[in-house]
């Protein structure tokens, strides 16, 4: 043993879990006095090292993580809740029903009259929506920002200029929070070829794993193909991150 | 966390009770900084929450969470925009209470000692010998066999090992 092998061994030597049974190991701390001198000195520090003394978080971080917790069961609850009604088959025979009257009430009550106003109200309303989502996506506040994406999740008609906010939004905003919430509104814009090359694209400007994470199955989801060379690309970079790497691997392989 | 990934979210409270001390001293020994450090707990919870479908039960949960808090980490130096040197104003106050017990004194300078190495080399200390995580579970984490852990411990004791005499001999003279 050589003492550049015997220097892979001082961490399970300190440990104590070195498995020595033929002895190389000693024999060479024995014959090598820089060896031996450096494994010593470093146990000692190493021991050390492990008396330091644990610190107490405050009693408030239980507190807020217990309030959030609560919140968190609230959404979780929330969002199941609907699936549990909605799919009992009492529920949808009613809604049926009720979505039949309505329907023959209003088309009675409407019968005759100026359709015209409904529409022009309808198109003010989505201007409005629209207006509200390009401007509350340039604000400073991250979660003005936030609301900015929620807006543009209700614009019903897949808007030119929304879709390039949002494209500018996940591309550039300083928020991992705001450009995971933008990706997922690029969900409104499945069918628009301009919102799928710009998800495929923002694959190679994402920093955050989370975000890239999420574009990776996004993609996946549009069964996007044109975005295995972008997958490629990112796998390249030696430094990415291994839950990203088997993330994009995963990907590749559902593309393929 | 296989409770949680089926949809209980209860059992996030106990992983809470279980794990949070560990995961604030993980982070109170990489960033030196108490109020980040809870701050960051509460964010990791929230993200085994949120990628609660990404945890495979076949691999180590421990190796998992650190892995989610290593990124929580990085995340955190992305929105401060500067790189965590930890300075030594840290750690100034427990230098000066415990000036007058050998082994404490010895205590204060490996903090400083560890303040002053490289991001990489001390959170690999902080997870091989304070959280004491096993090569396997560090290897997963960082992406690298277990031959290589063991080298870049070793590196990283010895690294510190140079400021830390380094320091003692400052001290002394």
């Amino acid at each position: 043993m050589n003492c550049e092998q015997a220097r892979t061994q001082f961490v399970d030597y300190w440990r104590g879990t070195l498995d020595d049974a033929d002895g190389e190991f000693r024999t060479h701390l024995s014959g090598c006095e820089r060896c031996r001198a450096e494994a010593e000195e470093l146990k000692d520090l190493w021991g050390t090292l492990g008396a330091l003394p644990e610190e107490d978080p405050s009693p408030g971080m239980r507190v807020r993580f217990y309030d959030a917790l609560r919140g968190w069961r609230q959404q979780e609850a929330q969002r199941r809740q609907p699936l549990w009604w909605l799919r009992h088959p009492a529920f949808q025979a009613a809604c049926a029903v009720a979505l039949l009257a309505i329907g023959i009430g209003t088309g009675y009550l409407l019968r005759g009259r100026d359709t015209t106003e409904v529409s022009q109200l309808r198109g003010e309303v989505y201007n409005m929506r629209q207006l509200v989502a390009l401007s509350l996506l340039q604000q400073q506040s991250a979660s003005d920002r936030l609301r900015g994406v929620n807006f543009a999740y209700r614009v019903e008609q897949p808007d030119p200029q929304v879709l390039s906010a949002l494209l500018t939004t996940v591309n550039h905003d300083p928020s991992v929070n705001v450009r995971l919430a933008a990706v997922d509104a690029l969900r409104n814009f499945d069918d628009s070829p301009v919102g799928r090359n710009g998800l495929v694209q923002a694959l190679s400007k994402q920093d955050s794993p989370m975000v890239q994470i999420q574009i990776l199955d996004q993609i996946v989801e549009l069964r996007e193909k044109s975005a295995v060379s972008a997958i490629q690309f990112l796998l390249s970079n030696p430094s990415l991150n291994p839950d990203v790497r088997q993330r994009a691997q995963w990907a590749l392989k559902q593309l393929q | 966390m296989q409770a949680v990934r089926d949809g209980d979210l209860g059992g996030l409270a106990v992983l809470f009770e279980r794990h949070h001390r560990s995961l604030f001293n993980y982070f109170v020994h990489v960033n030196g900084n108490r109020d980040l450090s809870e701050d960051l707990v509460q964010d990791v919870f929230f993200r085994m929450l949120k990628y609660r479908r990404t945890y495979q039960p076949e691999r180590s949960f421990t190796a998992w969470m650190y892995q989610i808090a290593r990124n929580a980490h990085v995340d955190s130096i992305g929105k401060r925009k500067f790189e965590v040197g930890l300075g030594d104003r840290e750690f100034a106050s427990a230098n000066m209470m415990d000036e007058n017990l050998k082994k404490k004194q010895e205590v204060a300078l490996l903090k400083q000692a560890m303040s002053r190495l490289p991001l990489e080399k001390r959170e690999l200390l902080v997870l091989s010998r304070y959280q004491n995580l096993k090569y396997d579970e560090i290897a997963g984490i960082l992406g690298c066999d277990i031959g290589a852990v063991k080298v870049r411990v070793y590196r990283a004791v010895r690294a510190l090992g140079q400021i830390y005499f380094e320091l003692a001999g400052e001290k002394a003279s």
